[in-house]
């Protein structure tokens, strides 16, 4: 009767040792890598959430455990044009089952653009301190083949209530405008490609055209989100690396900043990188050239001088 | 026979040449060599079971054979229970106000009814819906080019009745998913029901055929093991069920199962060209159904029809029913005004038989079963006029 008794000291031993203790800690960074995620998919202390822009993609396979979250719906008020409310953002964190201790970590198909947009309504929402992004997301956890789940995860919703927000990290068109009119120091990013920003193109191939004017916000420079990742992995490069390409344009950390797109999800990618990894003071403008490019009366640089014909 | 094998065989490294050819687009390589994959096999089961909607109905209307819709519903019922255990994974609550990923669940109304119905007329006249076509193509049969040429044609024609007919009727139609109003276990229940019903139904009409008295057997079990499966036509059930099983798997790995929206996308760069197509189509890209791509022709639904043709005309060859013939003018007349039918039915209907029947009925979309009766009576009706003309 040995052996059993053996066997069964082994296993209590075994599993000491895989107990909640053996999780790494939440790594303090902004980001975390597929092997922390790998290690951590059973810890009940985080919490990983898909934001994926095409539907299907997370029914079809997701990482172990992780909710969906959808951005055209959830994330959104879906009458008027806005995130989502504090009270449905409160419920939707509820029901995935994310609590005061919850790390989330959040990842998303297209090099994470949505997940960045989501990790930016979680900082707005006042839950900046809870959240990371899987650095690769869905691209590099594909790309290493790792194992993805067809199953709705179960989560046991929770009654967690909102800390205190920040507004401050959204920017308004009037923030953008005095900018523009050169009443406030800021620095203005455009991380849309090169053709929307010299105004050749109204918006990018695949999307519709949703403003009636071409080019950018005058004083903006341009540096298109790509060139902040790795593109064969679709990580982030490293902060030393990051930091050069946006001293390039004059972009250091001595002054505001303020990132902008075409409706403010692919310079939410930018903002997550400047604002978490490189820890610049860094707003984002969420209504970008779709709202501003429509706005009356505003200055708009458009060095192509593409005109509008109503098409 | 050895010639039929090679020839069979020759046709079958189109497959390879072809994935190579999906390789260089730089599309989603994973998502098209599945399709390639699970179009090859619903070729071979279409070609080697005769799986066809209208030649089924045909069967029964005409000649009181109910194997073949026994088929359908066989399909169905298969395609149903497997569609239920995805959607209990991905969708444990149907009541959600949420719908399960790229279903064909369509806007249930009017339209669609009226689509279905010219659906129907079109598959009577030109002798197929447009996955038959699609492997008749691989049988060399001189009514498909034309039909599918008319698919297109129909197609184009649609996009133009489009934004008229959204304003007037669809955008207002709602989109029923019967398990949101009656759960998973009371759709499941309520449509196993119906199908046995129905299956019931048409055996109380039938008339079976006598079986051919089978030849002396001189060959051995493996010889006819072979030669049931590659020159005998495979039975109905057998089809029917391998229809179930591959509509799952396609919809877990790609999409829902469906055959137009490739045929569709040339109509829309047909109707384009023409300076036809309206600037913009209303509403049409918001719904889930057999859609057109403007932009690339490499779309893992291409993947599916190309391979789907590759696969039946081997699977034809080796059967020795490979037959092409010079087409008459009746045929061409038939296959074009029929196939124009036929493509403005689904352009309108968001899909086809396989699109919007079968894909929309296991998925538990009221859609599914309002082109199933619809497009049944436009071909009960059609085939009673034709015969009651051809009697005149």
């Amino acid at each position: 009767m040995h052996t059993p008794s053996l066997l069964k000291a082994l296993v209590i031993i075994a599993s000491a040792a895989i107990a909640p203790t053996a999780f790494a800690e939440p790594a303090k960074e902004p980001l975390v890598n597929y092997e922390w995620l790998q290690k951590n998919l059973d810890n009940p202390n985080v919490r990983i959430v898909e934001v994926s822009v095409d539907p299907g993609v997370y029914e079809r396979g997701h990482i172990p455990g992780a909710v969906n979250f959808r951005w055209h719906t959830d994330l959104v008020d879906k009458v008027s044009r806005d995130i989502a409310s504090r009270d449905s953002f409160e419920k939707l964190i509820q029901s995935a089952g994310i609590d005061k201790d919850t790390t989330v970590v959040l990842y998303g198909d297209n090099n994470n653009w949505f997940a960045a947009w989501g990790a930016w309504v979680f900082h707005v929402h006042g839950l900046g301190d809870k959240v990371k992004l899987l650095d690769g997301g869905r691209k590099i956890w594909e790309l290493k083949q790792l194992p993805l789940d067809t199953k709705e995860a179960s989560v046991t919703a929770t009654s967690f209530k909102l800390p205190a927000g920040k507004p401050g990290l959204r920017a308004r068109l009037s923030d953008v405008l005095s900018v523009a009119e050169k009443k406030a120091d800021v620095h203005l990013l455009d991380i849309r490609s090169a053709d929307e920003f010299s105004g050749k193109i109204f918006a990018p191939e695949g999307s519709k055209e949703l403003s009636v004017r071409a080019g950018h916000v005058p004083g903006a420079v341009n540096v298109p989100w790509g060139k902040a990742v790795n593109a064969e992995d679709g990580t982030f490069k490293s902060p030393a690396e990051l930091k050069k390409v946006y001293a390039d344009v004059g972009i250091d950390g001595s002054k505001p900043i303020i990132t902008y797109c075409r409706i403010g999800e692919r310079s939410s990618h930018s903002w997550y990188l400047l604002s978490q990894i490189l820890g610049y003071d860094v707003k984002n403008y969420d209504g970008s050239w779709t709202e501003y490019g429509n706005s009356v009366g505003v200055p708009v640089a458009n060095a192509a001088g593409t005109v509008w014909l109503g098409k | 026979m050895a010639i039929r094998i090679v020839a069979a065989l020759g046709v079958l490294a189109l497959l390879p040449a072809f994935y190579v050819l999906l390789h260089s687009g730089g599309g989603d390589v994973r998502k098209l060599t599945q399709s390639l994959v699970l179009g090859a096999l619903f070729g071979v089961v279409l070609q080697r079971s005769r799986f066809c909607f209208f030649c089924h109905w045909r069967d029964f209307i005409e000649s009181r054979d109910p194997r073949g819709f026994a088929a359908i519903l066989l399909a169905l019922g298969v395609g149903t229970l497997g569609y239920v255990v995805l959607f209990g994974a991905w969708l444990p609550d149907p009541a959600s106000g949420r719908l399960p990923p790229d279903a064909h669940i369509g806007p249930a109304g009017p339209v669609l009814a009226f689509a279905s119905l010219v659906f129907g007329v079109g598959m009577a006249i030109s002798g197929s819906c447009v996955s038959g076509h699609l492997y008749r193509l691989g049988e060399g049969s001189p009514t498909a080019p034309f039909a599918l040429l008319g698919v297109i044609v129909g197609f184009a024609v649609g996009f133009t009745t489009w934004n008229w007919l959204y304003v007037t009727s669809i955008a207002t139609t709602p989109v029923t998913w019967l398990p949101a109003e009656l759960g998973y276990r009371g759709w499941l229940l309520v449509q196993l029901v119906v199908l046995a019903g129905t299956a019931a139904l048409i055996a109380a009409f039938a008339c079976l055929p006598d079986r051919a008295s089978q030849p002396a057997e001189s060959r051995s079990v493996l010889q006819r093991a072979l030669h049931r499966i590659f020159v005998e036509r495979w039975p109905a059930t057998a089809g029917g069920a391998a229809v179930g099983v591959i509509a799952t798997v396609a919809y877990f790995q790609v999409q829902p199962l469906g055959v137009t929206s490739a045929l569709g996308s040339y109509g829309r760069w047909l109707a384009d060209s023409a300076q036809l197509l309206p600037e913009t189509l209303h509403g049409l890209d918001g719904f889930s159904g057999c859609r057109t791509a403007a932009a690339t022709f490499l779309t893992p639904n291409f993947a599916f029809v190309v391979a789907l043709v590759i696969a039946s005309f081997a699977s034809a060859i080796t059967a020795n029913q490979f037959k092409p013939a010079w087409p008459t003018g009746n045929q061409v007349l038939r296959g074009l005004t029929g196939g124009v039918l036929l493509g403005w039915g689904s352009m309108t209907a968001l899909g086809c038989t396989v699109g919007t029947l079968f894909s929309g009925t296991i998925a538990g979309a009221l859609s599914g079963w309002i082109f199933f009766a619809a497009s049944l009576l436009g071909v009960f009706a059609t085939l009673r006029l034709m015969r009651a003309q051809a009697q005149s």
